[in-house]
């Protein structure tokens, strides 16, 4: 009954309203994105209680996904990651003065998408749960370093640099004093540095602190205004493109429960899936296809239901946001995992119930308010950069109210600049620090158990069939990067697949 | 969009956090130096990490950090030497592109945030702050500076220090008092 419990409490009810409409303008105005609010909204909801925490961060997440599409059609310009395959049918329909057409059938179909997505989470995870248990501390090991390798390889060109991140979270994570036999790690004989480094400083300022000194560069960029007619769809038009929806939320889920994948990766996948499937679209892809309007949202946002399945079953995220919702949820000592699900089953629930009432509240504000939007997402960029700098302060210094927090945020804020612009994918940096405990204790675990004795460590990952699975996914991920991979590709799908 | 172009997100199609900016084909100044300067701080951070709990034990405290700085390092050194082959981005340079003076001064501006924050305090610091970054970015009046400088400081105040219930530095200001007024006010207003 616990799914119910939003539907009872205003407060809550109006908490996840208020999250999704914020996480709306959020996600749609560029130089804003769902990771960076969501981070610097942990340090302001730490004090509170989880329910009212969760829901203005579900919301947040839902509505943020959502809002990077509205961006993308009015100006071409993604709000958000996940909305880039948006941007290449939805600005053709804009500039052909269908706007509002657009926006309509990309708020319905992004519903659509949502609720499959949720629908698929609250059947598929108490599965997954109960599977889960039963896994051996080397397979969360193994799950570990599957996600940062997978955001690391899919977000990035090149994979080593994205393994050069993860590992740099993972030992940003490590600083501090062992919690198992208290030696000094990282610490540079420092004081201040035995308590560790506040995850949130990190965050903030990689996703903060540096997406706003690079949006500097973009203070003068003028937003192109469009016309925007009739919003809301006929039920016509939902009925003809409802199949390819269904189809599209299916890849949305999958692509994001694997864990490291997100609503971006699932969105361009299922872009492509629409091309291939639409043998004679009305309008030609690329031109204003409706068709690929309609994918990549039903994908994106069904990808925020499939991304919670790995965080809440396993506590391995699905992509940057879940990652940085699973510390939220340790903030509020909560630990995700098996075993989450089964001593706190009303929590799963809870999280299942608030995604469904932000995937309602989605649909009301994305068919309403469209002339206030579009003052707010033309709101100069020479406001909104000091506005977040001085959010970012805030939040780092509000977690141990210490200034110590506020320098190493700008010290990864700079940091994360000039990673961002070398190349270099800032998610891996994140799931690394939000893992690396996860990692450690976990090797350390299989380690002991196998009385550190390295072929039976391995002996134990070739004799069981989920381990060797995953081991497996790990060295494909590798082998994946090599010239002898693009070669036997190359010779088996040609050059075009390549 | 060209699968294989990463340039710099926000130079092109505003994209942000998933699509890191960079070449593949080429290298952007002050690239080979970074991934120069992120070799050597690897090899240094293992250095530390073995001093942790050396070879000791595969459970030992610092098996995990040797491992991911040794990553790190092995991964850092393979990027420098890829880096070191590619040509030059030709219209890019390190002062226009890359770490322009807006940049500078605005780093430099959150270090003077930081420093101020204990003593002045929050109100005094981010006014001073907004006031400054807003002028500089906007190129406007002080009229429209300090009405959206201020207004949204007092928005930003209320959400965070009184909603939120936020413990920012007071400073010299005497904001518990005002705080306790605001109440007052409110109460007597309610009642």
């Amino acid at each position: 009954m616990a799914i119910l419990t939003i539907f009872t409490q205003p407060q809550l009810l109006l908490l996840v309203g208020v999250g999704t409409f914020a996480g709306i303008y959020i996600g749609a105005i560029p130089g804003l994105s769902v990771t960076m609010a969501v981070s610097i909204l942990i340090s302001f909801t730490f004090s509170w209680d989880v329910y009212p925490a969760i829901s203005l961060m579900v919301g947040i997440y839902m509505g943020g996904v959502y809002g990077g599409s509205r961006t993308a059609i009015l100006l071409n310009i993604p709000g958000a990651p996940s909305a880039i395959a948006t941007a290449m049918d939805g600005y053709p329909m804009a500039q052909q003065g269908e706007a509002g057409q657009a926006i309509g059938v990309t708020t319905v179909m992004s519903f659509f998408g949502g609720l499959i997505g949720i629908l698929v989470l609250a059947v598929a995870a108490p599965f997954v749960a109960d599977f889960a248990i039963t896994f051996q501390p080397r397979d969360y090991m193994l799950l570990a370093v599957l996600g940062i390798l997978l955001v690391g390889s899919l977000s990035s060109g090149s994979l080593v640099k994205g393994i050069f991140a993860g590992a740099l979270g993972i030992a940003i994570g490590a600083v501090g004093r062992d919690p198992l036999t208290f030696a000094e790690r990282f610490t540079f004989d420092l004081k201040l540095m035995e308590g560790g480094i506040s995850f949130i400083a990190v965050m903030i300022g990689m996703f903060g602190v540096s997406e706003a000194l690079q949006q500097l560069q973009n203070v003068n960029m003028k937003a192109v205004r469009q016309k925007i007619d009739k919003i809301v769809p006929s039920f016509g038009t939902v009925k003809k493109y409802l199949p390819l929806s269904l189809q599209t939320s299916s890849i949305g889920v999958i692509i994001g429960a694997l864990p490291g994948t997100g609503g971006d990766i699932a969105a361009l996948m299922a872009y492509d899936h629409a091309k291939r499937v639409t043998k004679n679209p009305e309008v030609p892809f690329g031109k204003g296809a409706m068709e690929g309007l309609v994918a990549p949202e039903t994908a994106n946002n069904a990808a925020v239901g499939g991304a919670f399945i790995p965080m809440m079953t396993l506590g391995i995220p699905g992509d940057a946001v879940t990652a940085i919702m699973i510390g939220a949820l340790f903030i509020h000592g909560l630990n995700p995992g098996p075993m989450l699900m089964v001593d706190q089953p009303d929590m799963f629930w809870f999280i299942v119930g608030a995604l469904l009432m932000a995937n309602v509240f989605m649909l009301i504000f994305g068919l309403t308010g469209i002339k206030i939007f579009t003052k707010i997402v033309e709101m100069p960029r020479s406001i909104i950069i000091p506005l977040i700098l001085l959010l970012s302060i805030v939040g780092a210094y509000a977690v141990n109210n210490s200034i110590t927090d506020v320098y190493w945020m700008l010290g990864f804020g700079v940091f994360g600049y000039f990673m961002r612009h070398y190349g270099y994918p800032l998610g891996p940096v994140i799931l690394g620090v939000i893992l690396s405990r996860l990692l450690d204790d976990n090797w350390r675990r299989a380690i002991i158990s196998e009385r550190e004795d390295l072929g039976r460590f391995f002996e134990g990952i070739i004799t069981s069939p989920l381990s060797l699975t995953l081991f497996i996914a790990v060295i494909l991920i590798f082998l994946s990067q090599t010239p002898v991979w693009t070669a036997a590709k190359t010779r088996l799908f040609g050059k075009a697949s390549s | 969009m060209d699968p294989d172009f990463r340039g710099d997100s926000d130079h092109h199609d505003g994209t942000s956090d998933a699509t890191p900016g960079g070449y593949i084909e080429q290298r952007r100044p002050g690239e080979l130096g970074f991934s120069v300067f992120l070799t050597l701080a690897s090899l240094f951070l293992l250095y530390n990490a073995y001093g942790i709990s050396g070879f000791k034990a595969l459970s030992s405290p610092g098996s995990v950090p040797m491992a991911t700085t040794l990553v790190m390092a092995v991964s850092a050194f393979i990027v420098t030497l890829r880096t070191s082959r590619l040509s030059k981005v030709a219209h890019e340079t390190l002062s226009k592109d890359i770490l322009p003076v807006m940049v500078i001064l605005f780093i430099g501006f959150l270090v003077i945030f930081g420093l101020l924050l204990k003593p002045l305090g929050f109100v005094l610091t981010a006014a001073l702050f907004l006031i400054v970054a807003i002028k500089v970015l906007a190129r406007k009046g002080w009229g429209y500076t300090l009405t959206v400088a201020l207004g949204s400081l007092v928005v930003i105040w209320i959400v965070f220090r009184v909603v939120f219930t936020v413990l920012l530095p007071a400073g010299i200001l005497p904001e518990a008092e005002f705080i306790q007024f605001f109440r007052n006010l409110m109460s007597g207003g309610a009642s």
